[in-house]
């Protein structure tokens, strides 16, 4: 990731700037929305990233201590995907996560099904007004380079 | 009814908070499906927007305006290939959107 961040401030010009985007350190929710009121919230149990997280954030780290960039500005903000049904949700999830090919732990997977079989049945008997969103919060960073 | 993705507009506004992107030359690193690229591409100049995931990047194209096709190039590449290819000091802006983890 070092490496990464060294090539990407090669390839910006003096006053360039780098925005990086990347979760927060916590686990995203699958919440219920009906009428603007979060009906149910849980943490997900397919939060399996937060390792990448950490080595993400000691590489932004060293990079600033080494003099690389310096950090500016930045901020957190929520970001949530909302589906009509779980089977919609639960899709386009698979679909935006298929370029990652690692096998994920049976007992993550289990969990998984278990609590979105939970939210199903929420879903149900909330009526056609209910979404189901999945909760991320992200934190946006802008770093300049160093000359 | 289609998923929405972040129809309050969070992370565009975030974006726009932080950096200035008219005029300006882009990379995106991680691109995707161009879900991004599409919310910020008729404020730069020219953006280049780059994944290695052939998939992401074949339903970028396919759903880019017509009225930002002419600033936005989508490369199907992963970054370090593409960076030993560039030349030095190339881009206003680089955008690492959720791609550094």
């Amino acid at each position: 990731m070092v490496h990464a961040l060294e090539g990407i401030r090669r390839l910006l010009r003096p006053d360039g700037s780098l925005i990086d985007i990347h979760p927060v350190l916590e686990a995203p929710l699958v919440e219920i929305h009906r009428g603007g009121v979060v009906a149910f919230a849980e943490s997900s149990p397919s939060y399996d990233y937060e390792e990448d997280l950490r080595h993400a954030e000691e590489a932004l780290a060293r990079i600033v201590e080494r003099g690389l960039f310096v950090t500016d500005r930045g901020g957190e903000f929520d970001f949530l995907t909302y589906g009509s049904s779980v089977a919609e949700l639960r899709d386009f999830m698979a679909e935006a996560g298929a370029y990652d090919d690692r096998p994920e732990d049976d007992a993550a997977v289990a969990r998984k099904a278990d609590l979105y079989a939970r939210v199903d049945e929420v879903m149900r008997a909330s009526g056609d007004r209910a979404e189901v969103a999945f909760h991320e919060r992200g934190r946006m960073a802008r770093l300049t380079p160093v000359r | 009814m289609s998923v929405r993705v972040d129809p309050e507009g969070n992370e565009i506004r975030a974006l726009f908070d932080l950096v200035d992107l008219s005029g300006r030359d882009v990379l995106e690193i991680g691109c995707g499906d161009g879900r991004l690229t599409r919310r910020y591409a008729d404020s730069v100049s020219h953006v280049t927007a780059i994944d290695p995931f052939a998939e992401g990047i074949k339903r970028a194209e396919q759903s880019l305006s017509e009225t930002s096709r002419g600033r936005v190039e989508f490369q199907r590449i992963a970054f370090e290939e593409f960076a030993a290819a560039t030349e030095p000091s190339t881009f206003d802006t680089a955008v690492l959107s959720w791609s550094l983890c």
